[in-house]
């Protein structure tokens, strides 16, 4: 959130890696204006570069990991735009426009708990990593449906992992704030945690409940159907407290308080 | 040979023929996020803001947007903090533009067309008004007033009466005969007619069975709806001969930019296209350029009602 507007660029970026992950393709290019400013939290418009006009549109997707000059994103393919992301073969090229939005605020104290719901983990290893780099402590909880749909634990290098899966298929049985109240209890003379959650939206308003009840802050990304990303269109706009607040450049990470939620 | 891209409506002079379509850029807020000097290679020949009302809109309940083939449907709603907000934060600031501004504006009521031209009529950063016919009517039940070539007479008088400015009224493609409906604006008194906005439309999800979209219905962008939209062009441009015509609906390429232009528009207007790149009008203009000069057509002015000859 209001990390300081970065300028974004528009780049034809060639694909250098598509792996299988969990159920998702990890798809690596060469970005390297991206690679050197994007935050955790910040997202991309992503398209495969050519005329084809099916997909019509660029898609959002989170910078899921930087490596020197590439960028990596993590592709659950649920729709036409996603699948064509996901069959990016080596040498094809991806139009990019990023880095894009505001991404978390890390300059809080304190442990950090990391809340995901399936493909929310993707923009959460980076922020894990950056508030590890800080110091501050992170223990992450990563709720996916079921096993064949778990990302590798690896991705959050040396953090406090607990993995959760709805049909108990692996990790422990549940949903991922199951165990968020308790995490947050913590110690007396302890600073309180600061939540970090992405996923579906039943879940960041369950983080929401839990947080405004436990008096921590939260930062939840929010996801929306989205066009330009750029605040042109006014199409991926949430209910704020006050008005409508567009995800692409009041977002998509948002302080839990400033959401309105049902 | 030397191509001349230069163009004019009326008073407006247009150093080539690609405008941007209303609600499709947001310079000022693009301004912010794109790396700088974005005004400085502002691809545009002109620019008209998002359409404003009398009063502030909160604009339809998301989902907006949903992405068909090869378009877009969307559910915007006009949202806008309203002229008076526009005129005093946005103005100035789009006045540094280096090219002519063009502020689109919409009634919740027939006189609000009036009041809006009204209100922009003292400030000469506006080089032109368009009046967007196609805005939820309140008096019509939500229905909007350029369905019906009376109220768009209407309309069209009060902003004329209310403003010296170049009169630019922009119509819906939905409707039985977009004919008549520009005729009567012309009747009216309008300068130039811009075509098209959306087409009505709507999506369900494929899971579901259930509209996608908040408000249920939306309307139809992008190169899915380019016949449309070079029809209304054509048939508009042949009967209204001398009053110029903005051309608009899927722009993509300098390629259909030659084909609207030849259908009968003066200039163009780029929308979704601009979603997929939002520098996309400056690869269209350079486009266009050259297509010009590969066909030996030497000036906008010749090629524009090609098609009609
Ligand atoms: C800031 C941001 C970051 C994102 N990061 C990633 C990422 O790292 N990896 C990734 O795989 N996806 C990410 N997404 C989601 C991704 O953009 C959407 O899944 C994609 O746009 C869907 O397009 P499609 O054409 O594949 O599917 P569509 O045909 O458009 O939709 C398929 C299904 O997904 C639903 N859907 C579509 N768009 C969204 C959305 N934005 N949010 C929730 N449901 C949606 C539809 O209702 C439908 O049921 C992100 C979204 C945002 C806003
Ligand atoms: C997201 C979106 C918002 C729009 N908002 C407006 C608007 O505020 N006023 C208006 O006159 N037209 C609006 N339009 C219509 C466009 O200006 C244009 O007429 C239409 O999209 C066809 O052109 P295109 O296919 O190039 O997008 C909007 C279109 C889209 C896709």
């Amino acid at each position: 959130m209001d990390a300081g507007l970065i300028p974004a660029s528009l780049c034809e970026c060639p694909v250098v890696e598509n792996r299988q992950v969990g159920a998702y393709r990890q798809v690596s290019f060469v970005a390297p204006e991206i690679a050197a400013l994007a935050q955790p939290g910040q997202f991309m418009m992503v398209r495969l570069a050519g005329e084809s006009l099916d997909p019509l549109l660029p898609r959002p997707m989170g910078v899921h990991d930087v490596d020197s000059d590439l960028v990596k994103m993590l592709v659950d393919p649920v729709g036409k735009g996603t699948v064509a992301l996901a069959g990016a073969a080596v040498g094809d090229r991806l139009s990019v426009l990023g880095p894009l939005g505001n991404g978390f605020d890390l300059e809080g104290g304190g442990p950090a708990v990391l809340v995901a719901g399936g493909m929310g983990a993707a923009p959460l290893t980076m922020l894990a990593g950056a508030l590890l780099t800080r110091g501050r402590e992170v223990s992450c909880l990563l709720g996916f449906r079921t096993r064949s749909q778990t990302l590798a634990a690896e991705l959050f290098q040396e953090a406090d992992i607990e993995v959760l899966t709805e049909d108990g298929s692996a990790g422990r049985q549940g949903l991922a704030c199951d165990p968020l109240p308790g995490l947050l209890d913590g110690q007396p003379g302890r600073t309180k945690p600061e939540i970090f959650a992405c996923g579906p939206a039943a879940m960041l308003a369950e983080v929401a409940r839990i947080a405004r009840q436990q008096g921590v802050r939260a930062q939840v990304s929010v996801a929306a159907h989205m066009a330009c990303g750029i605040g042109s269109c006014q199409g991926c706009v949430v209910k704020g407290s006050a008005s409508y607040l567009k995800v692409c450049t009041e977002g998509p990470v948002f302080d839990a308080k400033d959401l309105e939620w049902k | 040979m030397e191509v001349n891209l230069k163009t004019r409506l009326g008073p407006v002079e247009l150093r080539h023929p690609v405008i941007n379509a209303s609600g499709t850029f947001d310079a000022l807020s693009a301004d912010l996020v794109l790396e700088a000097d974005l005004f400085d290679r502002f691809p545009f020949s002109a620019y008209i803001p998002k359409t404003v009302t009398l009063r502030p809109r909160e604009g339809n309940k998301p989902p907006r947007l949903y992405e068909t083939a090869a378009g877009l449907l969307n559910s915007i709603g006009l949202a806008n903090g309203g002229i008076d907000a526009f005129i005093k934060d946005d103005l100035p600031r789009l006045a540094r533009l280096p090219v002519p501004v063009i502020v689109s504006v919409a009634g919740e009521s027939t006189d609000d067309y009036g009041d809006c031209a009204g209100l922009l009529e003292a400030h000469p950063e506006v080089a032109a008004i368009e009046l967007n016919v196609s805005c939820p009517n309140i008096e019509l039940g939500g229905r909007s007033l350029g369905l019906d070539p009376k109220r768009t007479h209407r309309a069209v008088s009060l902003a004329r009466s209310a403003t010296s400015k170049f009169l630019i009224v922009k119509l819906t493609p939905n409707v039985t005969d977009i004919v008549e409906i520009a005729a009567a604006a012309a009747d009216a008194g309008a300068d130039c007619i811009s075509l098209i906005n959306t087409v009505h439309g709507m999506v369900l999800d494929h899971w579901s069975l259930k509209p996608v979209l908040g408000h249920i219905t939306g309307g139809l962008s992008g190169p899915a709806i380019k016949p449309v939209a070079i029809r209304a062009v054509f048939l508009v441009s042949q009967a209204l001969d001398g009053l110029p015509v903005i051309g608009m609906g899927g722009i993509t390429t300098g390629q259909n930019a030659l084909e609207f232009l030849a259908a009968g528009a003066a200039a163009v207007a780029v929308g979704t296209a601009n979603f997929r790149n939002p520098l996309a009008a400056a690869d269209i203009v350079s486009e266009l350029g050259g297509l010009m000069q590969e066909r030996g057509i030497g000036s906008v002015e010749e090629l524009t009602g090609l098609a009609q000859k």
